[in-house]
């Protein structure tokens, strides 16, 4: 089948819609894009880099005026968040780049996100300020202080409009808590509390409490030589505030409750699929590690990625998905290769569209993978400029695994490695995505928009 | 057996991320080191898969190096029973990941005893070959370490080289059924391997790790182990004994003395070092 069709169960059609980043083919590491989170409404869509900024887009609201601008996203605000650090006990530099972006829900007119590094989280909060107020007694309107002595009347300062001012301050730093480096963050669906995951422990935050947190999760063992595993993601459940699950690097997730204990070392649910023995190899636990783990909008499914493959979880059952789909498992027979270059550590992410009738996650040479659960079709779509004239329609793309090549397949040894889309978004109400390429963010949307 | 040079060539790699994990920026990811020690673990347990199957009683210390020897005249000069000559120190354990532990083995006693069963001219030749005068159309020895035997190196790969040998060798080159090392069987693969020559590195710490682990059941080097203890620095937490998953310590872990702790642990852990450890 041709021309998009999936992410709705419609035919909707992908287009391009808009291109943020430089167009520089040397690209600064510092711009790469590290995380992509849409707000709850989808009014804001936040990136943070590798250089530890922040860029938070704003949706245009459609207007008569400029009808072909139709949700457009633009700059709202720009904000440095981490800086590198270094810790001077370990003799370690702590990197800057914003791991992870969790919005909160709005509350009121400003808007907070939570941000982290490998050691950090902070909560920020966006507001806008577009009132000024004028008329100060005691200084004049450059700021500078007034000579109490001649000043004769009183007078009330009065607000005047003033130009839109975006202003970002981090409202709280939690620190110091982590030994590890951070892998995930999530809020709870109480509003209150969120939970930060690294390598072996969870913990469990309250938003306005910086200085403790709860452990709630410890996988170290005793014996740090015994190691077999650690936490690669870990999230809360949409709607029940007492669950949450952590992925491991051993393709296991578990699912636990916070009313059974209050470390939660003994899961309540284990998933995991039995390996298929005819498959192994000397990558086979690398390639089974789960990068990401996300919950479905309605709570009943789960959805986990390893380096092949994305799989979806009901769960109520525990001992295999139901659903598997494969991203590119043209890239099995090259798992060799791809330990050499570390490529076969990519950490993917996937997401679900709104009505969880879809889902999507990254790949290699800028290609994304979108798969619909109901109509079981599948398409490949590439992030590329050359493909960016507004409105465009996305053209399929496939890549070809053996024999002849078509015209318009590219064969899996001409694959970029380089180019690899890790991090992508869905608009949690409407069919626009945000995919990250490297240091350039891409929008699509359906057409039917 | 291709599978061994591969599984060679993937502790090779793995050893170099571990290494390089140390100097990255942002601090050791402990999820990336944990998967690179499954996979080492995993090449080194098929790497040695053979190594115990055939009788190879007479392992000797192994450094460094490459040995390249026909297996004509190991069958002929050295049944395996027989084979026990002490080490040569040069009998190291190639890059190339021969299956040829054994066969380095062999191949010293094959040095040593030129002068036993020279049935046919090999001997003879081998005996010129003493000390620098190999020919390298015969054996290919590359002894970065302490050769005893001889400094010749062979240019050409392993496999050239058993090539080379099969023709010089002509009918001579009897084919190795009986000889008691039942990995020997590769010789009848080794022409095919010729397409996959094998790389030569010079002596790096890869190269001692591979030898140590090849060293297993037998007593440990521990100037081999100091000096992958050097390698990794200091913050050697200590090695594995054999089975249990591998790990690096904890980054908060002290870095002192442990290059100590780790020397002490290697003398007790007799074991064989079943998988890479990553000093934190």
């Amino acid at each position: 089948f041709a021309g998009g069709g999936v992410g709705g169960g419609n035919d909707f059609q992908w287009c391009f819609s808009q291109v943020k980043g430089a167009i520089d083919e040397d690209v600064a590491e510092a711009d790469i894009i590290s995380t992509v989170e849409f707000n709850y409404s989808g009014e804001l869509l936040a990136t943070g880099d590798k250089g530890g900024r922040v860029v938070i887009f704003q949706r245009e609201q459609e207007s008569k005026n400029r009808p072909l601008s139709r949700g457009e996203y633009n700059v709202y605000s720009t904000f440095q968040s981490h800086e590198p650090e270094f810790d001077y006990l370990k003799s370690l530099e702590i990197e800057e780049k914003i791991n992870k972006i969790r919005w909160l829900p709005q509350q009121n007119a400003a808007h907070f996100l939570l941000s982290t590094n490998d050691k950090t989280i902070k909560l920020w909060k966006i507001s806008e300020r577009d009132k000024r107020a004028e008329g100060y007694n005691l200084k004049d309107e450059d700021g500078r202080l007034r000579d109490p002595f001649r000043i004769t009347t009183l007078r009330v300062p009065v607000l005047m409009p003033m130009d839109l001012m975006v202003e970002a301050s981090p409202r709280r730093i939690f620190a110091n808590a982590h030994t590890y480096h951070i892998n995930s963050i999530s809020v709870n669906s109480d509003h209150e509390t969120y939970l930060s995951a690294d390598d072996l422990r969870i913990n469990l935050w309250h938003l306005e409490i910086t200085d403790r947190s709860f452990n709630i999760v410890d996988i170290k063992p005793a014996n740090m030589e015994e190691l077999t595993e650690v936490i690669t993601a870990a999230e809360c459940h949409p709607h029940q505030c007492n669950v949450f699950v952590y992925s491991s690097s051993k393709g296991t997730i578990r699912l636990c409750d916070m009313r059974a204990a209050a470390l939660c070392d003994r899961h309540s649910k284990f998933f995991e699929e039995p390996e298929d023995p005819s498959s192994r190899s000397f990558f086979s636990e690398i390639i089974s590690s789960i990068s990401d783990v996300k919950f479905s909008h309605s709570g009943r499914y789960m959805m986990t990625r390893d380096y092949l493959s994305v799989k979806v979880w009901d769960l109520n059952m525990e001992n295999r998905p139901v659903e598997t789909y494969q991203v590119h498992e043209y890239l099995r027979s090259k798992l060799c290769s791809l330990y050499e270059n570390d490529c076969i550590f990519d950490k993917f992410e996937c997401c679900w569209n709104g009505s969880d009738s879809a889902i999507m996650t990254g790949s290699y040479n800028n290609f994304f993978r979108m798969f619909d659960r109901n109509t079981r079709r599948d398409i490949t779509l590439e992030a590329s400029r050359e493909n960016s004239k507004p409105r465009a329609m996305l053209k399929p793309r496939k890549v070809c695994t053996g024999g002849k090549r078509k015209k318009d397949e590219i064969s899996v040894d001409s694959l970029d490695f380089n180019k690899k889309i890790l991090h992508t978004a869905w608009h949690p109400k409407e069919n626009v995505i945000a995919v990250a390429a490297t240091n350039n963010l891409y929008i699509f949307q359906d057409k039917i928009n | 057996m291709e599978y061994k040079v591969e599984a060679h060539r993937i502790m090779s790699i793995s050893l170099g991320k571990i290494y390089n994990s140390r100097v990255q920026r942002g601090g050791i990811k402990l999820h990336k080191n944990l998967l690179v020690s499954l996979v080492l673990r995993s090449a080194r347990q098929v790497y040695l898969s053979d190594y115990y199957a055939g009788v190879c009683l007479n392992a000797q210390h192994i450094e460094a190096k490459e040995w390249e020897l026909m297996d004509a005249d190991r069958e002929k000069l050295i049944p395996a029973s027989e084979a026990a000559q002490p080490s040569s120190a040069d009998c190291g354990v190639s890059e190339a990941a021969q299956p040829g532990q054994t066969r380095t083995t062999g191949g010293a006693q094959l040095c040593l005893k030129r002068h036993v069963g020279a049935e046919d001219g090999r001997a003879s030749r081998l005996q010129e070959k003493d000390g620098d005068s190999l020919d390298p159309s015969d054996v290919a020895v590359t002894s970065p370490v302490s050769p005893a035997i001889s400094e010749t190196q062979c240019g050409s790969s392993d496999c050239e080289t058993d090539a080379d040998a099969a023709v010089t060798e002509g009918d001579s080159r009897q084919p190795p059924k009986d000889h008691a090392c039942s990995h020997r069987k590769r010789s009848a693969e080794e022409t095919g391997v010729s397409e996959t020559p094998v790389k030569r590195t010079k002596v790096t710490p890869n190269a001692i790790v591979a030898n140590n682990e090849i060293e297993e059941g037998e007593e440990m080097d521990t100037s081999n182990v100091s000096n992958l203890i050097t390698i990794f620095g200091s913050g050697f937490s200590g090695l594995l004994s054999k089975d249990s998953a591998k790990s690096e310590s904890e980054t908060d872990d002290s870095d002192s003395g442990s290059g100590q702790i780790c020397c002490e642990q290697m003398l007790k852990n007799l074991n064989p070092w079943t998988t890479a450890i990553v000093a934190f």
